[in-house]
């Protein structure tokens, strides 16, 4: 599944501790292996626009894996 | 005045935007990153690298030995020097110049690997580990008394997650071969920190004189690396590691993982474990919502949410169906402390971690104890688990499943051999405890105060009918049991990805309607009374057959609030004491004169 979202980055400290998206609608994706660094700042506020992994589980569970394709700094 | 009042505005709007922390403080860091263009040649970026080194007399160097290839440089510098390098000629020649930040360590609250020499103390009847003491989690399964029967040798738990690394605290915890199905190699040694976490909570090497203890510490640890550095896997290689597990010998296998996606080849991978007698155990997930993630939420796999040190539903856990049993998780109030490694350096540390993920361990710990003390099939030992939970009442929402684990309580229940017990609970199982198997989950219905409640209401009936003969009907049977019980039964039901109230509604009497939408257990004073069967019998005492309805409903709130007032008195603004007990009982009997007027006007 394909999405845009807008949102800003957030680090989740579960388990080891993640990445994340959290939109401005309030959904939480969890950011997977192979994001750029560049995107993974917390507070960054960004349109992101990318794939939903759903082959993909992770240790932190806070939400559905998204695998950045594009960015945009807002 | 005008300017003054402009000046004004001006300096106020610069105090506002300098002490804006977004703008002010955008981070800390002590080291800029350069990347240079890949194109760029080599001799070039040596050239340009010690050009800067001479200009701004400082060192740079490779990040770390795979940054070569990259042609990635850390360089200390301060935001000034990272504004000279950006207006500088590098510019051109590198993808970027930004601050190397600096991040917590995840969940922060780590606490030195240094400490006083411990000195083991004879008379002491814990552990000798010197930071037991400050394992909260374990003092509140009970895990010493447990430990008097087992612990926990000649079972083998896989632990599917980052890998194990063998630091200090699991020297003396027994290893059987694992697999690494990130990289493909037999060593499964841990990048991240979190499987070695999660094996600590299950074996770390307890009275040693070191670190923490451990729950089944003398059952032996199969590391599966399914999940890489950054915490994520597929569910492909997931499902080949419990495979693995199951084929080499485990009999319980922990998954502190969880995804949103359904996997055909995870679930089936799930039940050929579980029919080769493995224990499956996952976290319920992280996101607070209602329902489980996968894996905890399919067949056989026993889901658990995750508890505070107050023994709350933590703020994150995720509750409602496919939640089996709740564990410690910790909280930012107090984590899990276990050894686990630093990822950048893969030295031992003591951290304090939290999340369902830590939750999950203790249950597969104490599962591996019961099967050590002779429960070994799967369905089994859930029942074991299940049946020593201490019961959290009034746990509408499914935060805990059957309740907190408890591991004295289950291996007492485990070596006394359940047997004398286990037809009165497959009784009580099949009946008040739902737990169909694949989307609908189960959680305990108050039974026995329910059945009062309906048998109360055909007896109020009974005895009306002894006074003014009247014919049984189902308007009047289906007026008796919606004013008594509901159909109480369908208030166990957790159904995936749904709200619950429905349910709830649905299997409420009628007095219990006030309080079912919010999943509260005190009664409201308003629906808790006489005056919805009044609404009823002066709405429907005209039409021939709904009038039974009224007055059968009528009955069962009579029985209901008469029940409620000896099993439960709690009621909204009233409280539980006598006040409560005195208003129920006022309104039962209010509601069975209702209903007496009501067939004495029939019968005359």
């Amino acid at each position: 599944m394909s999405i845009t979202a807008i949102g800003t980055i957030q680090r989740s400290d579960m388990g080891s501790g993640t990445w994340t998206l959290v939109t401005d609608s309030g959904e939480t994706y969890e950011l997977q292996q192979g994001t750029a660094k560049e995107l993974l700042k917390p507070g960054l506020k960004v349109k992101v626009q990318g794939q939903v992994r759903e082959d993909v589980m992770t240790l932190a569970m806070v939400g559905p894996v998204l695998e950045v394709k594009s960015f945009d700094v807002i | 005045m005008k300017k003054l009042l402009l000046c004004l505005l001006v300096i106020g709007l610069g105090i506002a935007l300098f002490s804006f922390s977004g703008l002010a403080k955008q981070g800390e860091f002590q080291s800029i990153v350069l990347d240079f263009r890949e194109e760029v040649p080599a001799a070039q970026i040596q050239a340009e690298v010690s050009k800067i080194a001479q200009q701004y007399n400082v060192q740079p160097q490779y990040n770390s030995e795979f940054s070569a290839s990259d042609h990635v440089y850390v360089l200390k510098g301060d935001r000034q020097l990272l504004n000279q390098l950006k207006h500088s000629q590098l510019a051109k020649d590198t993808e970027f110049i930004e601050p190397n930040y600096l991040y917590r360590v995840p969940s922060g609250d780590t606490i030195p690997t240094a400490f006083p020499p411990a000195e083991a103390s004879p008379t002491l009847k814990g552990p000798n580990d010197p930071y037991y003491g400050r394992q909260w989690n374990l003092h509140k399964l009970g895990v010493e008394t447990a430990w008097d029967e087992t612990k926990g040798s000649g079972v083998t738990v896989a632990v599917i997650d980052t890998g194990i690394s063998h630091i200090p605290d699991l020297k003396d915890t027994k290893f059987v071969q694992g697999y690494d199905f990130v990289n493909n190699r037999v060593e499964a040694d841990d990048d991240n920190g979190h499987g070695t976490h999660v094996a600590g909570t299950i074996a770390q090497s307890t009275n040693n004189g070191y670190g923490v203890a451990g729950i089944a510490y003398e059952a032996s640890l199969m590391p599966l690396k399914v999940l890489s550095a950054a915490g994520g896997g597929t569910v492909a290689d997931i499902a080949e590691a419990v495979r693995f597990a199951a084929d080499r010998g485990a009999s319980v296998i922990n998954m502190s993982l969880g995804g949103f996606g359904e996997s055909q080849i995870l679930k089936e991978a799930i039940d050929y474990a579980h029919a080769k007698g493995v224990v499956i155990v996952a976290a319920a997930g992280n996101a607070n919502q209602n329902s489980a993630s996968y894996p905890a939420r399919y067949p056989h796999v026993i889901g658990v949410s995750a508890l505070d040190a107050a023994g709350e539903k933590a703020p994150y856990s995720n509750f409602g169906a496919g939640v089996d049993i709740s564990a410690p998780g910790g909280s930012a109030a107090g984590g899990i402390l276990q050894e686990t490694i630093k990822p950048e350096t893969g030295e031992g540390v003591f951290a304090a971690f939290s999340g369902t993920s830590m939750a999950a361990p203790h249950v597969a710990g104490v599962a591996a104890l019961v099967q050590a003390a002779g429960v070994k099939e799967p369905d089994e030992v859930l029942n074991v688990l299940k049946q020593s939970a201490r019961v959290i009442q009034d746990d509408a929402l499914n935060h805990f499943g059957a309740g907190h684990l408890d591991a004295a309580g289950a291996v007492k229940l485990a070596v006394q051999g359940q047997i004398t017990f286990r037809d009165f609970f497959r009784w009580l199982r099949d009946n008040g405890y739902l737990n169909p198997r694949f989307w609908i989950d189960g959680g305990a219905v108050m039974l026995l105060p329910k059945i009062a409640m309906v048998l109360g209401s055909y007896l109020l009936a009974w005895f009306l009918r002894v006074y003014f003969p009247f014919r049984w009907s189902w308007s009047l049977s289906s007026g008796l049991i919606a004013g008594s019980s509901g159909l109480f039964f369908l208030r166990g039901f957790y159904l995936f990805d749904s709200p619950q109230w429905p349910f709830r509604v649905l299997g409420s009497s009628i007095p219990e309607l006030g309080n079912a939408i919010g999943g509260s257990s005190v009664l409201n004073p308003l629906f808790a009374s006489v005056l919805i069967p009044l609404g009823l019998i002066a709405l429907l005492l005209g039409h021939t057959s709904w009038k039974w309805f009224a007055i059968g409903s009528t009955l069962g709130v009579a029985s209901c609030l008469l029940v409620s007032s000896v099993v439960a008195p709690d009621v909204w603004l009233l409280g539980q004491g006598a006040i409560a007990r005195l208003f129920l009982i006022t309104n039962a009997l209010l509601c069975y004169g209702l209903a007496r007027l009501a067939v004495q006007g029939e019968a005359a």
